[in-house]
């Protein structure tokens, strides 16, 4: 027989012919395979080479423990490295490729490891390449990263959608085992909402990999029964391929939904993968046991393979593991494998018990009782073994059980430790309280009839329990068998990390006796399966060498997530243009319809300059400049935060939050507002008017906006919960625009419906409801952070494209310009008005130069802290004006000022630029500063050192305000 | 005290020629889209042109308003916190009436312009925003009329169940687009209509 | 974790931001004589092991300032009342 296919059984469709390659090589399957079983069936164990020593591996496992057979999965951006081949369900067209091996999994070069791995023992990265230092980043580092390693990461983007979705339910029952339905079922009847996850590509759990008979019929079955049932109530969802990888506070667990893994590629419409969270009333774990392996020499070898692995790929899958099969096991469930194996026609050479007696049934397979296996031989495959009396059996595959381990983790994910059972030889879930509960083989029963009673009653949330079947139980004896010590050859504990039973003596030996730090010497426990075949052997073999009890050693720590996830379930949808949300203006339109170039700001995007053709930024933004202050500009500031303050107590309530005062605000009226925080530093400023005697509305900074919301929610109902005021978010209500210049009156009389607008009836921060355009009602505010004579007008959003377009009409015969965030802020630098670069969290008002501004008659956020001496103190930096001696010069944002005499250094430091702007009123650089003292040094030579671009040139420090001085073009 | 201006004449106005332009005019397209088989599980539309106003209760008036509020089928957006909605009213008309009707018990916000309500509806309406938000949208956790605030892909929404299967989702309006293609994106697995 | 909110009912913390401590207050003077309050009312916070009461904002949901009383060694939440009946019961929850 060239195939290890078996001619019956298993719950594959033999109809289906799916082709695949492994390594480049074709080979076939059936619908219902794993590419693990596939392989196997095509005579194929050899899947990979280990971590250190480039050793030949197999499958050790048929399920989420595999430590071996890691492959890369598909190709191209698809690529998907460590991939357990016990858990690819395979499908036409699957391309898998080894892992770890040059120049081919057959003839490994790196192999040679194995010949110089007297040097590879316990820690021996830190003991052989600790010195010379410099050698490590340089020469150690990078050979052993190439020699040493798992598969590649495709560098590719993926191509494919990952999702996101919230879960909620009564009962979550984790597993659907014998345990796992029992309780699905129980809480499915009691009439609960009800999720049943597994991992697995079908449910049913063991029930798919065991023959056993529960109610009268086999257990697949009845499971099929149980499962038909769960699936017509509307109060179940059942999520196969779904892992349940970690349970976080709150009783809310993580779950990854493998949604077209399975597929070659997934539809466009639907994602690879869905990560869940699901918030779970009750839970119930119910995810079974994990048999282990035993470390002996040569436990590695392609063949070798965990007893119920075996029974697995016979059953489920119909895939023999050899021809010829030896059973090696300390515990009653060994058994089992060599009784199936012979009903599948396989021959089984013997039971190798290492105990005196057994009362498990061999169905007539020999039984050696009290030895062990010493050694395996062969390499690329199994050709014998040889027992601690010496007896030498040839076989092509062995079946090995150390015993089982209830499979715990999720269990631990919250901190608590597990504990140790004598009577089953496992380390059995914690108290975790009501909320999540371990049912069955995964709490300590080790028995089916255990195991369906546990979960019927773990599992009902009301009412009576649900009725058990009937079945009957296989023999569960176990004794202690960690490691065959008289092996010779290479006895692996950890397969993945090639960390052998001798190393965690010789940790210890050396001083790593805690587990945690003798994980951390030998690294057994880590990388994609973090131990789960390992570890208990591991920490047996520790509690020996150092005269302590299992009990008292204790694990090492159990974190999320239970099995690797991939980043793009993390990242979910929210990537590419999903990453975060884009805000756009309502005057977006309208500024996209005039070539405006968009810049983020925060979430926004704000038109930041409307370039002519041929036109930079710079040129734009000064042409911009120029036309607004020669006649009009229009601009569009429906970012700035808007705020409606109402209540008795509006006017109270925001002399609180301002340092300055509202509530002697005429009603009609705007003034400008600067808001602290508690610490005495400048937080926000903006414009507040006052619409009503118990209305105003606020304005914010647009980087602001949030945090200033945030604020004063917190400022009234934590601070001043006695005030009688509302506010409300009304930013996106409104598109609001600023039209500037000279001509800003003329263009927006034009628009205005019913009111000659003058300095009588608008004058200079008047805020007056009006309407536009025939009716649109609108807020009209004069306001100005040009400098210019200039409005604010604000229009409901769904009119804001076309109130913007009339208004570029109104203002055509001006010469009406858009302008950009660029151009105003020129503006504002030659006007001398601070913005984000002084208002920087470290600035006072005084510092701005906007000390007058608090009241001394009033309590408000950050009064006090604000009289402390340090931030009052007369050296501090506070906002001057730059300007370069030579007209011609340039100066950068960021660059030191210091003392015309002093040398260039950090020690000498003055103060920085803070913002700077191409002036085209005065053509030449100018900027705003932070000067220690800088009030007093107006007319001051300094030197402009901009250390990092390595420039230097002399300044003057001057007044800030840099045109305009005396604020005429304002009231003009 | 300062005195009160005339109320200017939009307050009185009741009917402007422009018309009002949804933000998500260029881009909720009629027809079908995503999976292909069988009926579409979902189906949007985009609510417009909606008045919406924000009511807030003044301190101790809590009670008073909700009451004066039936009516108008307010739905819950915070503590002592409402929306009403209509359509078909005038530029400012809701408003208008709320404002005066609750003067000194609430502080009444027209946001009309401000945010954006979509429709979703249809068999798998709670499986797409299942992929958005936390919260429990099983008709024994949220009823009929019920409203929740939350977020969902990043985007503050305030969310109303309106029939067995169909829900209005109200975000802001610079959200809009944005918001509209990720939850368009997340109805694709099951086909979706746009009406 | 989930937060009961008074008046979203529970949702998970990601909704929420945290500012600290909520059993410190606010001093009411602003006599000069009274700094060494403010200093510690600005800078000065416990790091607890156990009953924690913390100002949170449920930004995500309903925008109220809330005292989540947790524990911080095990995450367990006791309860969760508005900062608005917190600071009326004088900062206890």
């Amino acid at each position: 027989m060239t195939s290890f296919r078996l001619d019956k059984g298993g719950l594959i469709d033999r109809s289906s012919e799916l082709n695949f390659t492994f390594d480049g090589k074709a080979f076939t399957g059936h619908q219902g395979d794993t590419l693990a079983s596939a392989l196997i069936a095509n005579g194929v164990h050899l899947m990979g080479r280990s971590f250190k020593y480039h050793r030949p591996r197999g499958v050790i496992s048929a399920g989420a423990s595999e430590p071996n057979a890691l492959v890369e999965l598909r190709d191209g951006g698809r690529k998907e490295a460590n991939t357990r081949a016990t858990m690819v369900e395979l499908y036409d067209g699957l391309i898998a490729n080894s892992q770890n091996r040059w120049p081919s999994l057959d003839f490994d070069l790196g192999a040679v490891n194995s010949l110089a791995s007297s040097m590879f023992v316990a820690g021996f990265y830190y003991k052989t390449f600790m010195w010379p230092k410099s050698f490590w980043e340089k020469i150690y580092e990078p050979i052993i990263r190439k020699a040493a390693g798992l598969g590649t990461a495709s560098k590719l983007p993926d191509p494919d959608k990952y999702e996101k979705a919230y879960a909620h339910c009564d009962m979550l029952v984790i597993g659907s085992g014998p345990t796992g339905l029992m309780a699905a079922l129980a809480a499915a009847r009691s009439g609960g909402r009800v999720i049943l996850g597994d991992e697995g590509s079908a449910l049913g759990g063991s029930l798919l990999s065991e023959r056993e008979e529960i109610a009268g019929v086999s257990g697949y079955n009845w499971a099929q029964g149980v499962l038909a049932e769960l699936a017509s109530m509307p109060n179940v969802t059942l999520m196969p391929r779904t892992t349940v990888v970690g349970w976080f506070d709150g009783n809310i667990f993580g779950a990854i939904e493998r949604v077209n893994d399975h597929v070659i590629a997934p539809s466009p419409y639907e994602p690879r993968q869905r990560y869940w969270r699901i918030i779970a009333k009750r839970a119930v774990l119910a995810a079974g046991a994990e048999e282990r392996p035993v470390a002996f020499g040569g436990n590695d070898v392609p063949g070798v393979m965990l007893a119920s692995a075996m029974r697995t790929y016979a059953n489920r899958y119909a895939a023999a593991a050899g021809k010829s099969v030896v059973v090696f096991t300390g515990n009653d469930s060994g058994y089992r494998t060599a009784r199936d194996m012979q009903a599948h026609g396989v021959h089984v050479e013997a039971i190798i018990d290492s105990r005196t007696e057994s009362k498990a049934d061999a169905g007539g397979v020999p039984v050696l009782r009290e030895r062990m296996i010493a050694n395996v031989s062969g390499g690329k495959g199994v050709a014998g073994v040889e027992l601690t009396d010496h007896t030498k059996i040839s076989c092509d595959a062995v079946a090995m059980s150390g015993g089982w381990s209830p499979i715990v983790n999720l269990a631990c994910h919250r901190g608590a430790k597990p504990a140790w059972n004598e009577a089953i030889l496992g380390f059995v879930p914690p108290e975790t309280g009501k909320a999540f509960v371990a049912a069955g083989s995964a709490a300590g029963r080790m028995l089916l009839s255990e195991c369906l009673a546990d979960g019927a009653s773990k599992g009902t949330l009301a009412g009576k329990a649900l009725a058990v079947p009937k079945c009957r139980d296989e023999a569960f004896a176990v004794s202690p068998l960690w490691w065959v010590k008289q092996s010779t050859g290479k006895a692996f504990v950890d397969y993945q990390n090639d960390s052998t039973a001798k190393d965690l003596p010789l940790a210890a030996q050396e001083g790593y006796k805690d587990i945690e730090l003798a994980k951390r010497y030998t690294t057994t426990g880590m990388a994609t399966d973090q131990g789960k075949l390992g570890n208990v052997n591991a920490i047996a073999i520790l509690a020996e060498a150092t005269g302590k009890s299992i009990e008292q050693v204790g694990t090492t720590t159990f974190r999320p997530f239970y099995t690797p996830v991939a980043f793009g379930a993390f990242a979910g949808p929210f990537t590419g243009h999903h990453f975060q949300p884009v805000r756009k203006t309502p005057l977006h339109d309208w500024a996209d319809e005039l070539g405006a170039v968009f810049v983020e700001t925060g979430l926004w995007m704000r038109s930041s300059w409307f370039p002519l053709a041929g036109e930079d930024w710079l040129a734009s933004a000064s042409r911009e400049v120029l036309a607004t202050r020669n006649g009009v500009g229009i601009c569009d500031v429906s970012t700035l935060g808007k705020i409606d303050v109402q209540g008795r107590d509006a006017g109270a309530f925001l002399d609180r939050l301002y340092c300055n005062t509202f509530s002697t605000l005429a009603v009609g009226k705007a003034r400008y507002g600067l808001m602290l925080r508690e610490d005495g530093i400048v937080y926000d400023d903006g414009t507040t008017s006052r619409l009503a005697d118990d209305h105003y509305v606020m304005t914010t900074t647009t980087a602001n906006a949030a945090r200033v919301m945030a604020q004063m929610e917190f400022a009234h109902q934590a601070l001043f919960p006695e005030l009688d005021v509302t506010y409300v978010s009304v930013t996106e209500q409104w598109a609001q625009m600023a039209v500037a210049g000279p001509k800003s009156r003329a263009t927006l009389q034009k628009i205005v419906d019913d009111l000659v607008m003058s300095d009588e009836t608008v004058p200079y921060m008047a805020a007056k409801e009006v309407t536009v355009l025939g009716g649109v009602p609108a807020r009209l505010f004069r306001l100005s952070f040009s400098g210019e004579h200039a409005y604010e007008l604000a229009v409901p959003a769904d009119y804001g494209n076309m109130a913007a377009r009339a208004i570029c009409q109104a203002g055509e015969e001006f010469g009406i310009v858009p302008y950009g965030v660029e151009a105003l802020s020129i503006m504002r630098v030659e006007k001398g008005h601070v913005a984000g670069g002084e208002l920087n969290g470290t600035t006072t008002a005084a510092d701005l130069g906007l000390g007058k501004m608090m009241s001394t008659k009033k309590d408000y956020i950050g009064r006090m802290m604000a009289m402390r001496e340090g931030l009052t103190d007369t050296n501090r930096q506070c906002v001057v004006g730059i300007r370069p001696v030579e007209p011609g010069d340039r100066i950068r944002s960021g660059a030191h000022i210091l003392k015309l005499d002093d040398k260039p250094s950090m020690a000498n430091d003055q103060g920085y630029l803070s913002s700077v702007a191409w002036s085209p009123m005065l053509n030449m650089w100018i900027a705003l500063a932070l000067v220690s003292n800088g009030r007093a040094r107006h007319g001051e030579r300094v030197r402009v050192w901009d250390g990092l671009r390595g420039h230097e040139t002399i300044g003057e420090i001057c007044d800030p305000v840099h045109f305009d001085r005396e604020n005429k073009r304002l009231h003009a | 005290m300062p005195k009160s201006p005339a109320r200017p004449k939009a307050a009185a106005a009741p009917e402007i020629m422009l018309p009002r332009v949804s933000p998500l005019a260029d881009v909720a397209i009629q027809g079908r889209f995503g999976a292909d088989r069988g009926a579409p599980g979902v189906e949007f539309r985009v609510r417009h042109p909606m008045s919406i106003v924000t009511v807030i209760a003044r301190q101790g008036q809590g009670s008073a308003v909700a009451a004066a509020l039936v009516p108008h089928a307010p739905q819950w957006a915070g503590p002592d916190q409402y929306f009403v909605i209509a359509e078909g009213r005038g530029e400012g008309a809701l408003y208008r009436e709320l404002k005066s009707a609750l003067d000194g018990i609430a502080s009444v916000s027209d946001q009309s312009h401000g945010r954006v309500i979509i429709r979703i509806s249809g068999v798998k309406a709670r499986a797409v925003l299942a992929k958005g938000t936390p919260v429990d949208l099983h008709p024994d956790e949220c009823a009929m009329g019920k409203s929740a605030l939350t977020q969902m892909a990043h985007v503050g929404v305030h969310l109303t169940r309106v029939g067995e299967n169909a829900f209005d989702l109200s975000v802001f309006r610079g959200f809009a687009e944005s918001f509209w293609e990720w939850i368009t994106e997340q109805a694709e697995e099951f086909g979706y209509m746009v009406r | 974790m989930l937060i009961p909110c008074p008046h979203c009912g529970t949702r998970p913390v990601e909704e929420f931001t945290f500012l600290g401590d909520a059993s410190v207050k606010r001093p009411t003077s602003n006599d000069p004589a009274s700094m060494d309050q403010w200093f510690d009312y600005v800078y000065l916070r416990d790091n607890p092991k156990g009953r924690f009461d913390e100002y949170a904002h449920h930004a995500g949901g309903c925008r109220a300032w809330l005292v989540v009383s947790r524990n911080t060694a095990t995450h367990e939440v006791y309860g969760c009342v508005t900062a608005r009946d917190y600071a009326k019961a004088g900062g206890k929850s």
